[in-house]
């Protein structure tokens, strides 16, 4: 159901008022996407506070920067273009190595049966389990900053590779390259996991 | 449809880019094999994963981002500072590294000899004054006693 349907002014009227002046207009833009817009920076960045900061900032240089926005675009992936430059010059900041090498004692690998598995289906389910939860954190850190981004905008936002690319200002094809890299990687990841 | 054309495209089946002719051929495939079946439940379970995790860390921040408007606007704020403002509040320190300097000069002495103009002893007397202007000055009193005035503008050295 769109903003619209439910009720809610579409994110160009946001745009408009906001642009007219209206604090408020963006105050409820903000809104609307800081749950997400976090969670990609999380994603990035690694650390929450770092990553609530660089939401901050993003939404600082979007207030700003509104104008640029051209109408008939949508107005997340063209927030999402500043975001996820700030979260990844944020990242590249603050890591002192650039990547973090990969866990490969959370994969306990080949031997686990796929039928003993059992994964949650809740993030109440998740947020009990800490050794996947936390091996998840640790998989996506480990993941090229550039892979993680792309993995995150796919399975977590749902967006297009064809958004991707724009977002990223990359082909399709390497969006594909590194999702396939990102999944394959996270996958492995998960593979080795058994409850208990 | 065989096991390494379907690894091709299981991507793209999994995203829902495939033609509904190739999606079918996929599907077929992936009724009939079981380690194909087994390789696409194991990548939908990534994006399962990753979507519960963002939750769990979203869920977790949820008391931080409650007042994330305040401290946006705050930035948005600091932003819209008039230039000049931000300007003079970059370069406030120049009087104060000029006053600094200024009184290196006088009383530094260097290789045995005496800058020009330090005094003869260190019997000098400072004042402190309060001014409009950024000048530090040195003002001979006529009378074998050189008084260093010092002038800080808006209380900042």
């Amino acid at each position: 159901m769109s903003e619209k349907e439910k009720g809610h002014p579409p994110d160009e009227d946001l745009v408009r008022g906001a642009l007219a002046g209206d604090e408020g207009a963006f105050r409820d833009l903000m809104e609307r996407y800081k749950r997400r817009a976090y969670g990609v920076a999380r994603g990035i960045v690694g650390d929450p506070d770092e990553a609530q900061d660089v939401v901050q900032d993003a939404f600082v240089k979007a207030y700003y920067r509104l104008k640029d926005f051209r109408f008939g675009s949508n107005f997340y992936t063209w927030f999402y273009r500043l975001l996820v430059n700030q979260a990844i010059d944020r990242w590249r900041k603050v890591s002192r190595s650039p990547t973090v090498p990969f866990d490969d004692a959370w994969i306990s690998g080949e031997t686990s049966d796929p039928e003993a598995m059992v994964y949650p289906k809740t993030p109440e389910e998740l947020a009990e389990n800490r050794q996947l939860s936390e091996g998840l954190t640790r998989a996506i850190a480990a993941l090229p900053e550039y892979h993680r981004t792309v993995i995150l905008l796919r399975e977590v936002e749902g967006l297009a590779y064809e958004e991707i690319a724009g977002i990223l200002d990359c082909s399709v094809g390497t969006v594909m390259s590194r999702l396939h890299y990102a999944r394959a990687k996270l996958k492995g990841a998960l593979k080795g996991f058994r409850e208990g | 449809m065989d096991c390494t054309k379907t690894r091709e495209m299981i991507h793209d089946h999994i995203d829902g880019r495939l033609p509904p002719d190739a999606a079918g051929a996929v599907r077929g495939h992936l009724g009939a094999c079981r380690p194909c079946a087994a390789e696409e439940e194991e990548l939908r379970r990534v994006g399962d994963m990753l979507r519960l995790w963002s939750a769990v860390q979203v869920g977790e921040r949820e008391v931080g981002l409650s007042p994330l408007w305040t401290r946006v606007r705050a930035g948005i704020e600091e932003r819209r500072e008039p230039g000049l403002a931000r300007l003079l509040r970059r370069w406030f320190w120049v009087p104060a590294a000029a006053a600094v300097a200024v009184v290196a000069l006088l009383f530094y002495p260097s290789n045995g000899t005496r800058a020009p103009f330090h005094p003869k002893s260190f019997d000098v007397t400072v004042e402190s004054l309060e001014s409009d202007t950024a000048t530090v000055a040195l003002v001979d009193k006529g009378e074998g006693l050189p008084r260093v005035i010092w002038i800080i503008e808006n209380g900042k050295t």
